[in-house]
């Protein structure tokens, strides 16, 4: 039994698989992988041989993730580097998952100013590319476009992932665990419970419209009536998928009846919409 | 005149097939944000995305070097609804110029056009992509893996990401096509109104989708307990005889109503609400210690 304590290895292992998301190395699949922490956790768990600790508390840190993605580019935080460091923390300590979410906000803060920095070494290698392109040098282009940027992400992020998880997680665990129980973990606690409601509050703005919102009202008071049920996601997905499907087709019948009746003489006019 | 015969047919710009435009989008996928940089984002990218292509139509060397320099002009849109399509309307306009360019006729798709093309449908695009793909589709599946995730299984991890990826590779893939087969008119296809309809109901399934996690997941209770004249009022109780779940959704539509104010300072959000839960939680945990000790 290892207590508050990681491995030269596990430290490698997990700085290289967030420098190989954060760099975007693995192609357009370190989208999902940046901005949901769900993979990031798995990896914690299984180089820390406790797979269902460790997804349990990459669940709590997903839920104030929700929402959380970059339009334009810019990450308030990044939940990769969060969770791989609050991951190992929670396994260490023992701890609640709700309480690693309070030690996850501040270091994927720190994360996104570094990821700052990597746009900042691209512009540089930019210069590199303008000079390839002029002179047709397509071997060029690939070693700026793709090789370049993707060792100066490893360069980058490696180092300091390696330093958060040899020498910071131990140590964080170490507070958290000599103040378990008491008002401190009350309010890790709280505090973790509660900033779920960041995320979902973000998608719900980001994704409807202003009258939508009474389909979230529907869905909430729908779960919470009917939580002793035990009824799955799956089944919920496909109630809601039925219930936008009506709305839509109900909304299109009564644009279609108005174009109908403003528009008697014209008949070809909305004829557009369905030839395709 | 024989050489001269030989020499055009030297030059003759290659056809592009359906498979050039699946290995531009496949390449234009994998380098999507590797040289993403301040000063022309993502415009590397879709560049080198489309050098095989660029390589097939321009013989010339100089022709070649000219091509690439006219895609690394400032480019940034989403992944899959702007790369797929955008990449696809590239690779026609620029296979109808490179034949104009070597039947040498005057030059129809000149630079200006294709890079107005670019920057007319990269904002719209991405606009559509992001907040179909990354802000709901990807959430849908995440919703779905959540509760397994909570009970320590490894496929929670596993469902959202697989299930992205292969939507995600699909939908450019489509897209990619559907861009190169209407070249120019492509925009008006994707904003079109079957488009619309699908996109209003995957934002009812999402909103509908975080009703369902904001009640499953939010837990903001109260644990303040009074005894007065030897009878317990839990205040947890009485809250849940009133309204059941309602101090979860007065954070979620405070925060709502916030981010609707104050624009999407999320930063702001968290530390906020960070503090406002910390506070609270402290002056509860006080006070029930407190009514321990007096009682």
């Amino acid at each position: 039994m290892q207590d508050m304590h990681v491995t030269v290895l596990q430290a490698t292992i997990i700085a290289i698989w967030v420098a190989l998301i954060m760099s975007r190395g693995l192609g357009g699949a370190t989208l999902t992988l940046r901005f949901s922490p769900m993979m990031t956790g798995l990896i914690v768990g299984v180089v820390f041989n406790d797979i269902p600790h460790a997804m349990i508390t990459t669940a709590a840190i997903q839920l104030i993730y929700m929402g959380v993605f970059s339009p334009g580019g810019q990450m308030p935080s990044e939940p990769a580097i969060a969770t791989a460091v609050a991951v190992p923390v929670a396994v260490l300590g023992k701890m609640d998952p709700t309480a690693a979410v309070a030690v996850a906000v501040p270091v994927g803060l720190l994360g996104s100013y570094l990821y700052q920095l990597r746009f900042f070494l691209n512009t540089m290698i930019m210069k590199l590319t303008e000079k390839y392109a002029a002179e047709g040098n397509s071997h060029g282009l690939t070693l700026s476009i793709i090789v370049l940027p993707f060792i100066a992400g490893i360069v980058l992020f490696f180092p300091f992932m390696f330093a958060a998880l040899y020498f910071g997680a131990p140590f964080i665990a170490d507070i958290i665990k000599s103040n378990a129980g008491g008002l401190a973990f009350h309010i890790l606690n709280v505090i973790g419970g509660g900033l779920a409601a960041v995320g979902i509050a973000l998608t719900i703005y980001v994704i409807g419209k202003k009258s939508y919102i009474i389909f979230f009202l529907l869905a909430y008071f729908t779960a919470v009536v009917a939580k002793p049920l035990n009824i799955t996601m799956v089944t919920y997905a496909i109630l809601g998928a039925i219930i936008a499907f009506i709305f839509v087709l109900a909304k299109n019948e009564a644009a279609n009846a108005v174009a109908k009746n403003t528009n008697t003489n014209s008949n070809n006019s909305g004829q557009a919409d369905d030839d395709y | 005149m024989a050489k001269i015969i030989q020499e055009s047919i030297d030059l003759k710009p290659e056809s592009i097939s359906k498979k050039d435009i699946t290995i531009a989008w496949l390449r234009w996928y994998y380098a999507n944000e590797i040289p993403h940089s301040f000063d022309r984002y993502l415009a590397a990218s879709l560049m080198w995305g489309l050098m095989p292509i660029l390589k097939k139509l321009y013989k010339k060397k100089s022709d070649l070097a000219e091509a690439y320099q006219r895609h690394l002009l400032f480019f940034n849109t989403q992944l899959t609804w702007g790369g797929g399509t955008i990449s696809g309307i590239m690779a026609s306009l620029e296979s109808i110029r490179a034949s104009e360019v070597h039947q040498e006729k005057s030059i129809s798709i000149d630079d200006d056009l294709i890079y107005n093309t670019k920057a007319g449908l990269m904002g719209a695009l991405a606009g559509i992509g992001d907040a179909i793909d990354s802000g709901t589709v990807q959430y849908i599946f995440i919703a779905i893996a959540l509760p397994w995730a909570q009970q320590g299984l490894a496929i929670g991890a596993l469902f959202p990401f697989i299930a992205f990826v292969l939507y995600q590779l699909f939908v450019g893939y489509y897209f990619a096509q559907l861009g190169f087969r209407l070249g120019r008119n492509a925009a008006t296809e994707v904003v079109g109104n079957k488009m619309q309809m699908i996109i209003e109901g995957l934002s009812i399934l999402g909103l509908f989708m975080m009703g369902i996690l904001a009640a499953s997941y939010i837990k903001v209770s109260s644990i303040l307990k009074f005894n007065l004249s030897g009878k317990d009022f839990i205040v947890q109780e009485i809250l849940d005889k009133i309204l059941p779940g309602f101090l979860p959704l007065l954070v979620v539509m405070g925060l709502y109503y916030y981010f609707a104010k104050k624009g999407l300072k999320v930063t702001r959000a968290l530390v906020g609400l960070t503090i406002i839960l910390g506070v609270w939680a402290t002056i509860e945990y006080l006070l029930v210690e407190y009514l321990k000790v007096i009682s």
